[in-house]
């Protein structure tokens, strides 16, 4: 190789590493915005020419976590954790053994059925909701954790059964035959054999319905009033009187959005799979 | 194995598939009937039968609707056409093989995770007139401060504008992880047939895509349809319904207004319209597997 050719390759190395930074500078900045802002005094949030630089105070996140919302930011959380640690147990498990029943015993239509699941996952949510509100209206369960937990786990379910399925369709038959000549009985080879080979897919599965109960906005905005009620209820809540504590909302919005963050930036390479429903691995 | 029974296979799906009949099927059925009656939760009168006259209403008589329906198919449009050229371009770009392009790719992708409500909250400060700073930023280029969010010609765009801040990097995942799967066999075979770079593209790179473009298309025109956190957060529909995309609509006249019935028969519609788009990416997956 020429060096001017070399020279050439280099500089266009450089020219996709620097274009790579514009847009991770763009993914970057609002998420800057948020955490600086959080850590800056009054006078720097309100100001017109926006200040790059700023003494750090933590006065907003003292007052998100300890003053302005009190006690209910906490309370918030842990509803949070709950509904979505709950929802996404019970979404795996009841999903793991929907997507064996379908992939092991196929009846006619078995596939279609899997198809109609999944395609239950498009649905707008905010089509569902006056039938689901009316119902959780009549059995008098508005605003209790049980409501959220139900739901998310319905919504994620299908999401769940259809990527689950996949991959218990990879693990071949005979394995389970031999266990079953070595007198494993059918709900021993479901826990014991098969489980254990699709632990991505448990992974995968978990990442994407936890991201969805963290993160789910509709059904719990219009099912909880207070006592059920998570992080995005709160974030919204206050909309309206917004003008006044931009600090302290981007305190209460960094947190709500660190744990998933982490969470998925480390598993990032379970997410595809999953997010494109099993069609691209 | 002789035992694969219906019966034992039907224990295993028997917990997953109750919770979907209560929680997805029945709601559905329960949002069809309800969408035949007369029915407002804001006066104590029992629903009353009305056959098709919420949707002959939403249809023939109500602007309102048909504008939340342009407004979406605008939003929808927009979004997805400038996600899907800019994620497919970048999938190209950290395809290359380079070290400090791997650690920058996994880094982008943040966007996907930020609860919408928090995108909603984060961008509607960036936005805000008097110290946003991208207000402060187009003023430093010599601009007049846009009205973001107030502006009828720009607000949509602002929307946009979040939306694909949100989902490019969604877009960009998929392409990325269809390009590392694509056969390298296949590119050698063609440098060895004497194709230039252009015709590769054209003719090999292209084609093996084409179910992740599928996959693109239809994922994102389903999820940015369904789209109403942006809107909450930052123009409640308007400046003057000029973001008013058909969720918002369905979600005021659901919950503020209360008129259930007439929300219900919008939600049948755009239930409709979600399962033939729907069908038509599970025919494409399905001929995948």
């Amino acid at each position: 190789m020429s060096l001017v050719s070399i020279k050439k390759n280099i500089f266009k190395d450089y020219l996709l590493v620097l274009l790579a930074l514009v847009f991770v500078g763009f993914c970057l900045f609002p998420i800057y915005i948020m955490i600086t802002t959080s850590f800056k005094s009054e006078k720097d949030i309100f100001a017109w020419e926006h200040v790059w630089f700023f003494k750090p105070t933590i006065q907003s996140v003292y007052n998100a976590f300890f003053i302005f919302g009190g006690k209910s930011v906490a309370s918030f959380i842990l509803n949070s954790l709950i509904t979505t640690f709950t929802s996404t147990l019970l979404a795996v498990l009841f999903g793991a053994m929907a997507a064996y029943g379908f992939s092991r015993y196929k009846f006619k239509g078995s596939k279609h059925i899997a198809f109609y699941i999944l395609s239950t996952r498009f649905a707008p949510p905010v089509a569902f909701i006056i039938p689901i509100y009316l119902m959780v209206n009549f059995f008098n369960l508005l605003d209790t954790h049980f409501t959220l937990i139900i739901i998310y786990t319905s919504m994620n379910l299908s999401l769940s059964i259809w990527i689950l399925r996949g991959y218990f369709n990879e693990i071949p038959i005979e394995i389970e035959e031999a266990a079953y000549i070595d007198g494993y009985t059918r709900v021993e080879i479901f826990w014991k054999v098969c489980i254990p080979l699709i632990k991505p897919g448990l992974i995968t599965t978990a990442i994407l319905c936890s991201i969805f109960s963290w993160n789910e906005f509709l059904f719990a905005v219009i099912l909880t009033q207070r006592d059920a009620s998570t992080i995005p209820v709160y974030l919204a809540s206050f909309q309206d009187s917004m003008g006044l504590a931009w600090g302290e909302f981007m305190a209460v919005g960094a947190m709500a959005v660190m744990p998933i963050l982490i969470f998925t930036i480390i598993l990032q390479k379970h997410l595809v799979r999953g997010l494109t429903f099993g069609a691209i691995r | 194995m002789k035992n694969y029974s219906l019966r034992t296979s039907l224990y295993f799906i028997l917990p997953a598939l109750v919770i979907i009949l209560a929680i997805n099927i029945f709601p559905i059925i329960y949002a069809v009937w309800i969408s035949f009656q007369n029915w407002s939760l804001a006066y104590v009168r029992p629903p009353q039968y009305t056959g098709f006259y919420n949707y002959e209403d939403a249809l023939f008589f109500d602007d309102r609707f048909i504008n939340a329906v342009f407004v979406s198919l605008k939003f929808v449009f927009l979004a997805v056409l400038i996600e899907f050229i800019l994620g497919f371009s970048l999938a190209f770009l950290f395809n290359q093989k380079l070290k400090a392009l791997n650690f920058l790719r996994v880094v982008s992708l943040t966007p996907i995770m930020v609860m919408p409500v928090v995108s909603g909250l984060i961008w509607f400060y960036m936005f805000n007139e008097n110290f946003g700073v991208l207000t402060y930023l187009v003023t430093l280029l010599g601009f007049d401060k846009p009205g973001w969010l107030t502006d009828p010609d720009i607000a949509l765009f602002s929307i946009v504008l979040a939306d694909v801040w949100q989902w490019t990097p969604f877009v960009m995942l998929i392409f990325f992880a269809a390009l590392q799967s694509l056969p390298e066999y296949v590119y050698e075979a063609a440098k060895m047939d004497g194709l230039n770079k252009i015709q590769i593209f054209f003719r090999i790179t292209l084609p093996l895509l084409k179910p992740a473009i599928w996959i693109v298309l239809i994922l994102r025109i389903i999820d940015s349809f369904k789209m109403l956190e942006l809107i909450l957060m930052m123009t409640k529909g308007g400046p003057g319904g000029y973001t008013e995309v058909l969720p918002w609509y369905l979600y005021t006249t659901g919950f503020i207004t209360l008129d259930i019935g007439y929300g219900a028969s919008m939600a049948v519609m755009m239930l409709i319209l979600v399962t033939i788009l729907s069908q038509f990416f599970v025919k494409k997956i399905e001929g995948k597997n």
